[in-house]
């Protein structure tokens, strides 16, 4: 192994893992306890209780009445995000309980990962080049774009793009991964095999996750709070 | 402006960092997605980056960020000696900040539940912490301070006006309608906005009328007939709460049941949601609900009556941002409006949907910026009222009145506008 698959592999999931944590304490705690005096009414078409909240968190309502275009990419790339989320899952360990008690064979489950992890992939990936061209085309988003915009749309691009590449180029047999993270766990040094997409693809993830906390992805948090402040009146 | 006035801004700031969720919030989690953009009249008037409500935002939030996000920190870094900002940017923020009408419709669209009104009234609020308001709205702001109300009449003013009214609906109508003012004691404590007693009179005739079909004990007071509150628009906090104290001491020796505000969507978000729901006096002894509200509570219940064909002109109805949007107050009106109109017309969008009318957030009252609200952010009400073929643009605010009657000049329109118990004054029956 290279020094650089050695950190990426041995040292950098302690740093992330510990970096994450803090970041995401740090700033949900604190979004938590703001002040919120009670003020003037805020525009709340979707009744401003806990149920509208909810909508407004997963289905953007106030989004689709302005922008479908936006709406489609956002919604679309969002579902797909939490399906690859649930996905990778099994990057760290299998649910064979789970398969056998909905009697699915260990062939069953890989078919069904292949068709919607793998279609996922390449939705998600479709989508993200649609936002990045539509942050560059349209006037009124390229004008207000800053570097952390572009960061976050680069380095996913990065991910999915590598990801992309272990499911159909490389065929990365997750059993490696599960070993990998048992031995993070008992602080032993596994080893994976050198080669492919895998540990860009590991290296870059790790990076999105220490960035989550310290920038604007963190969005996903935040809204929770947001529409709470603005639906109490 | 000197050195201090620049560390005062941006400690200002700084105290974002303990201000409300919903200004916080609006520093951190903004995702730039342009929505904002779409849904704004002044960037629909002219799309330039200046104008895009972001970006405007964006003139706090990157201060902000110097000092409180990682980015923020390390680009500092590379930036060296520079201030946070300068005193040609902060002459640039005197304007800018006043190209926004805060009208919230940005807030209404906004996927993140963000307001740019809230971060305009900042940045509004830090100018006048370094004397850069608008002179004008000052002299405002000082006119109503000193005497009560916004236009620094004096008290024999409503005096004056109420006994004209009562003799125009005597000759009019044949009918004593009384227009009390300065009353002992009554059930309700009326507060118009002073435009409606110096400017546009008709709203309060109409008002009048109501209250004397159905028999209520009113009153008016000459020391506090305007509910107007340009506090809201400087972002003056002390100013607006210290505006708003003749009126609690009023109502409380009036003994008041009802303070009943008239149509100025501004006054009745501060008065219900300020005054009242914050509690900035404590708990009240009366409470406080609006004319669009109570005059369609009695059209429901059948107990006023109009004759449609004295408003026989198509009538569209424009919703004031901060009834449409900040008070939902947006049913009330229509009813209103359907009953004594002959030919109403919606507009599109409406509501809370609605498009200011871009005079909002004080912007109305500055002739300084006329050429601006003409031709930029009343662009897309024009074109709104056009489609709908009206005749008479009915909208219950001063503000709202005062950029459509100068729009409808300007952009030659054979258009009139006025409140909305302008058309209940033409059309009540007396029966």
């Amino acid at each position: 192994m290279t020094a650089f698959e050695r950190f990426v592999l041995h040292f950098l999931p302690y740093a992330t893992i510990v970096l994450f944590l803090v970041g995401m304490i740090y700033r949900l705690r604190i979004w938590s306890r703001l002040p919120q005096p009670s003020m003037t009414l805020f525009p709340q078409p979707s009744g401003g209780d806990k149920k509208g909240i909810l909508a407004e968190v997963f289905f953007f309502p106030k989004l689709f009445r302005s922008d479908r275009v936006l709406w489609s990419l956002a919604w679309i790339f969002h579902i797909a995000l939490a399906l690859i989320a649930i996905g990778h899952l099994r990057v760290i360990v299998d649910f064979s309980f789970l398969w056998e008690a909905i009697g699915m064979t260990p062939a069953d489950v890989d078919s069904m990962s292949a068709t919607l992890g793998g279609a996922a992939g390449i939705v998600i990936l479709v989508v993200l080049l649609g936002t990045i061209a539509r942050r560059m085309v349209l006037q009124r988003v390229r004008e207000i774009s800053t570097g952390g915009d572009w960061i976050a749309l680069f380095l996913l691009l990065a991910i999915l793009t590598t990801g992309n590449m272990m499911r159909f180029r490389d065929h990365f047999d997750l059993s490696q991964t599960r070993d990998w993270f048992l031995a993070l766990i008992t602080f032993s040094q596994a080893t994976l095999p050198p080669g492919g997409a895998f540990i860009w693809h590991i290296f870059l993830g790790q990076l999105l996750f220490i960035y989550i906390p310290y920038s604007k992805i963190l969005h996903f948090g935040g809204i929770f709070f947001s529409q709470t402040a603005i639906h109490r009146s | 402006m000197n050195e201090q006035s620049i560390e005062k801004v941006v400690n200002g700031i700084k105290a974002i960092r303990n201000a409300p969720a919903a200004l916080r919030l609006s520093m951190e989690i903004c995702v730039k997605c342009g929505t904002c953009a779409k849904e704004c009249p002044i960037y629909f008037g002219k799309s330039e980056r200046d104008l895009n409500p972001a970006a405007r935002s964006d003139l706090i939030r990157k201060i902000y960020n110097r000092f409180y996000t990682p980015a923020g920190k390390l680009k500092h870094l590379f930036n060296g000696t520079a201030p946070p900002v300068s005193k040609e940017e902060l002459e640039e923020w005197a304007k800018v900040f006043y190209e926004c009408t805060a009208c919230r419709r940005c807030a209404r669209f906004c996927p993140m539940g963000l307001d740019n009104s809230v971060i305009t009234r900042k940045g509004r609020a830090l100018l006048d912490s370094v004397d850069m308001t608008p002179p004008f709205l000052l002299k405002v702001i000082e006119a109503s301070l000193k005497t009560g109300n916004t236009d620094g009449a004096p008290p024999i003013a409503l005096q004056e006006a109420a006994k004209f009214l009562e003799e125009e609906i005597k000759e009019e109508a044949g009918v004593d309608v009384k227009i009390p003012v300065d009353k002992d004691h009554a059930d309700v404590f009326f507060v118009p906005p002073s435009g409606d007693i110096l400017v546009n009179p008709e709203s309060v005739m109409g008002t009048a009328k109501v209250f004397h079909i159905l028999g209520v004990d009113w009153t008016m007071s000459s020391k506090a007939f305007d509910g107007a509150n340009y506090g809201l628009f400087t972002g003056n906090d002390e100013a607006m709460k210290e505006d708003n104290k003749l009126y609690i001491e009023e109502a409380k020796r009036i003994g008041c049941k009802t303070l009943m505000m008239g149509e100025c969507g501004h006054a009745h978000r501060i008065m219900k949601f300020m005054m009242e729901k914050a509690k900035w006096w404590g708990e009240l002894p009366f409470e406080i609900t609006n004319i669009l509200q109570f005059t369609a509570k009695a059209v429901q219940e059948g107990k006023i009556k109009f004759d449609k064909s004295r408003n026989p002109d198509p009538v569209t109805y424009h919703d004031p941002c901060n009834f449409g949007r900040s008070c939902n107050i947006v049913d009330e009106p229509r009813i209103i409006i359907k009953a004594c109109c002959a030919d109403y017309r919606e507009m599109t969008p409406s509501g809370s949907e609605n498009w200011c009318c871009g005079g909002g957030g004080g912007l109305s009252a500055m002739d300084s910026i006329k050429e601006f609200r003409m031709t930029i952010s009343g662009r897309k009400k024009v074109e709104q009222v056009k489609a709908t073929g009206a005749k008479y643009v009915a909208s219950p605010c001063s503000n709202c009145k005062r950029q459509f009657t100068q729009l409808m000049e300007h952009h030659e329109l054979d258009v009139g506008t006025g409140g909305l118990h302008d058309l209940v004054s033409n059309a009540i029956l007396y029966e």
